[in-house]
């Protein structure tokens, strides 16, 4: 039987982690590559480096940072952010991500998913979905949740999973950086849908809040400001899962 | 001790050889089957598609599986344990046959299985030795050995019992991914690699 995972998310800047509160108000966390590694030997499951450099030459460095973290670690990264083509995708490959992470150019044109799909296989293609309730269910908004789309959040889970999605990243913007737990119903409404794993994402604020999560559906539970700032460590949060019953990596 | 990694041209093997060269081996990389066979220890990745992997070994086949009856080491991962053995549902060319059996699709309804699956150990103290008790895996496609002797170790997914590791002499094969299993897939590794050491 397969483990739930915990994921450990830096939003990387030039990098460096940055975190903010509902996508807003950053701040300098520390180097990328050494919190990666850190992470690992706290015994995180994977690593996701999102990208949210808005210029060229910061995108550029992202690479790098994946090469020289690729080098160290030996758990799956996955990369996202800005990235708009199979082309794209490729050079994240290329750099030593495992998977890579699409959103808001999967948004704009979905044959993107089944290009990276055919390609590379959909077992390295990620859909990052970013929602906010309205009304009875969820937008799905993109550009780091800037922007409104007319999608459905579990419409669009379950469209981007027929053609090709290997798994669906499904952040709370309501609840990210909020620390009062994962959107439940929305963990619950997109696992429902789809067959492959759900990370659920934004709110994590200690552990009970991951047990809830996993016990909603979702197949992995993302984590970042509350590891970061040291609220709690990795091996706090699976030592908290193994407690609760839930199936854990136990050995790192 | 020379490591070859046998580079199908697919996808990405920078993790694997780094953890070959952390177990203390800077591995060559070699992009022709034929050339691959000059070495110590052949070392299959696994990466792309079954059709491909059997295709780019096609012209050495014969070659290869000939060096690793005669003993040459070898250790086959995910797609590179699989081309072991003899052919695959998920078509394409004839495998290695080195293991007699089929691979076949996983039967389970989440395919492909992404990420970590515990390890049931099977008559060999490898996975106690190295702590490898949870490895990750990223396939859709699962090997069938004629003779289960040659299984060392078993991993399940809904409901799906497979081998997770194939051992006969000196030729090793896991399902799993060792370079993404943290510390102790790495030392997996160095201990395959130890164990083989000439």
């Amino acid at each position: 039987m397969l483990s739930k995972r915990v994921i450990v998310c830096l939003d990387v800047q030039g990098g460096r982690v940055v975190k903010g509160v509902k996508f807003r108000d950053l701040r300098d966390l520390g180097d990328a590559v050494e919190a990666a590694e850190r992470y690992e030997r706290e015994g995180a499951d994977e690593i996701v480096f999102l990208d949210i450099s808005a210029s060229a030459e910061a995108r550029a460095t992202l690479l790098e940072v994946v090469r020289a973290t690729a080098e160290r670690l030996f758990i799956p990264l996955t990369v996202g952010g800005g990235v708009r083509s199979a082309d794209d995708v490729a050079r994240v490959l290329r750099a030593g991500a495992d998977k890579v992470s699409l959103n808001t150019a999967a948004v704009e044109r979905p044959g993107l998913i089944s290009e990276a799909a055919e390609r590379f296989g959909s077992q390295c293609v990620v859909v990052s979905i970013d929602a906010a309730r309205s009304g009875d269910g969820w937008r799905v908004y993109t550009k780091g949740g800037r922007q409104p789309t007319d999608l459905d959040a579990v419409a669009w889970a379950a469209r981007a999973v027929e053609i090709g999605a290997g798994e669906l990243l499904v952040t709370s913007i309501d609840r990210d950086g909020v620390r009062a737990g994962y959107d439940l119903e929305l963990t619950r409404a997109i696992a429902d849908r789809v067959s492959v794993p759900v990370i659920a994402s934004g709110g994590a604020g200690r552990a009970e809040h991951l047990v809830e999560a996993l016990a909603a559906g979702a197949d992995a539970a993302l984590v970042a400001g509350i590891v970061h700032d040291g609220v709690v460590t990795v091996r706090d949060l699976k030592t908290a899962l193994i407690a609760a019953g839930i199936p854990t990596r136990r050995t790192w | 001790m020379r490591v070859t990694l046998f580079d199908y041209g697919a996808g990405n093997i920078h993790s694997l050889a780094k953890a070959i060269a952390r177990a203390g081996i800077q591995p060559t990389v070699e992009p022709d089957p034929l050339r691959a066979l000059d070495t110590d220890l052949l070392v299959l990745p696994g990466v792309g598609a079954f059709a491909q992997a059997a295709g780019r070994i096609g012209p050495a086949r014969d070659a290869l599986r000939a060096a690793i009856e005669a003993g040459l080491p070898c250790l086959g991962i995910c797609l590179g344990m699989q081309l072991l053995f003899d052919d695959s549902e998920e078509g394409g060319g004839p495998g290695l046959g080195v293991f007699s059996g089929r691979v076949t699709r996983l039967r389970a309804t989440e395919v492909p299985q992404i990420g970590w699956n515990a390890i049931e150990p099977a008559g060999d103290r490898i996975f106690e030795r190295v702590g490898l008790r949870e490895a990750y895996y990223a396939n859709s496609y699962v090997c069938r050995p004629v003779d289960e002797r040659v299984v060392i170790g078993w991993s399940e997914h809904q409901g799906d019992r497979y081998p997770a590791a194939v051992r006969r002499d000196a030729v090793l094969g896991v399902q799993f991914h060792p370079e993404k299993s943290s510390e102790p897939g790495v030392r997996l590794i160095a201990d395959y690699l130890g164990s083989v050491r000439r």
